[in-house]
């Protein structure tokens, strides 16, 4: 009888130390749901856009590219004034990419403020250029200003040679494309929406003046 | 005069979080104190009020539970933090070395390698079960698992100081010190020596009965 009192009294110590510990845990937890409501990070719609990292050109040389600068986190849901943006994972010497480029040089310079036509924000386009694994695909920063110049992208062009972002954004192939929100939210991935063009997202998500 | 308001709300914003972890950190450095050897001298005029201060075990287990709390509590706003930074808000973020946002908001390094969980997380896990060893050795010192108890809690902490290593690898890759993950780590260390003197304690049966 007398053992019996003793292992209570153990599990006892136990118990109220596992209520006390498990009830703090619980309320720290507690703490933070009510008080954060934390996005995921990467690239499926809904997720917080993974950084951008690298040199970038933007017709007079090679800078730092910062791309968070892009991007307004207080922006709200339905305010035009935000600039969106659209980023190409791209290879110069994909054939796919080359047939696109003409495409998306026209998207960048109609979805502009710079044109009258369009009533809706800025959308900022970007190419991430890479080079992919495969022969025959060796490029340079000479190259990716070059394939610039050729289809009179007017849009920064970030050296991804590395292939650092493509696979921290897991792109699978090239072209592959992104349109995200002005709080860095993915709003539209090309890989989820194989049948839609970026410019009928584009067309379809930002709000506009009179839409 | 707007630069200026926003450079004034600036500092304010980094004194605030400054100060903040000084409230983290006093609870551990008292802690620490009181598990080292010179915890009997610094904890004597507190004998007569905190009568669990007069003996070794007392002022280590005391010791350990204003490290874990303080562990915890700290770890937990470290996860809030990463939470905050995710929803796109900042909280210390700086120019200056002293910039907890740029790891804590790194969503390639706040998360383990493995399991890819929060380190704020893991640290309120760590931290809560020291908390749970320290609770069941203060009401019952002589536990059926209470040696069990201390060599859990000296392991624990000394894979912490493991963990410590490569978080402070991503501090130096990163050029930036997080002040909230430091006061994390010294609670790791200071619980990591408490255990250690309560496991050197238990081994002298007069002593860890007094």
């Amino acid at each position: 009888m007398k053992i019996d009192v003793i292992e209570d009294e153990n599990a006892a110590a136990v118990g109220n130390a596992l209520i006390k510990v498990m009830s703090l845990f619980f309320i720290g937890i507690m703490i933070i749901a009510f008080t954060a409501n934390p996005v995921s990070v990467g690239t499926n719609e809904g997720q917080r856009a993974p950084d951008i990292e690298g040199k970038y050109y933007n017709g007079s040389g090679w800078t730092e590219f910062d791309f968070s600068s892009y991007f307004n986190t207080s922006w709200q849901e339905g305010d035009v004034s935000g600039q969106w943006v659209v980023i190409e994972f791209m290879d110069t010497d994909c054939p796919y990419c080359q047939q696109t480029a003409d495409e998306y040089g026209q998207f960048a310079n109609t979805f502009s403020v710079n044109n009258p036509d369009w009533n809706g924000p800025h959308v900022n386009f970007l190419a991430s250029a890479t080079e992919l694994d495969i022969q025959g695909h060796e490029t340079d920063r000479a190259e990716i200003e070059k394939f610039r110049s050729d289809y009179n992208h007017n849009f920064p062009y970030i050296d991804d040679i590395d292939q650092d972002n493509m696979k921290e954004w897991g792109i699978p192939g090239t072209p592959n494309y992104f349109l995200i929100q002005p709080d860095g939210i993915i709003a539209w991935s090309s890989s989820e929406h194989q049948d839609e063009k970026v410019n009928d997202a584009i067309v379809r998500l930002v709000p506009r003046e009179s839409a | 005069m707007m630069q200026s308001l926003d450079w004034f709300l600036g500092r304010v914003l980094d004194l605030t979080s400054n100060l903040l972890v000084g409230a983290y950190l006093l609870p551990v450095l008292i802690g620490f104190l009181i598990v080292t050897p010179w915890g009997e001298s610094f904890v004597s005029s507190l004998t007569d009020r905190f009568p669990s201060l007069k003996t070794a075990r007392g002022r280590l287990l005391s010791g350990l539970q204003l490290i874990s709390l303080a562990g915890f509590a700290v770890s937990t706003q470290t996860l809030w933090i990463s939470s905050k930074i995710s929803e796109g808000g900042s909280f210390c973020s700086s120019t200056s070395t002293f910039s907890c946002d740029d790891l804590l908001g790194n969503s390639k390094l706040n998360v383990d390698p493995v399991l890819g969980l929060s380190w704020g997380l893991i640290g309120m896990a760590t931290f809560a079960l020291l908390l749970f060893i320290v609770l069941v050795l203060k009401q019952e010192h002589n536990h059926p698992l209470s040696e069990r108890f201390v060599s859990m809690g000296l392991l624990t902490t000394g894979i912490g100081l493991l963990v410590i290593g490569l978080l402070v690898s991503y501090e130096i890759q990163e050029e930036k010190i997080c002040l909230y993950c430091t006061t994390a780590h010294i609670a790791n260390i200071a619980a990591f020596v408490g255990f250690f003197r309560l496991k050197k304690l238990q081994e002298d049966n007069s002593e860890w009965n007094k």
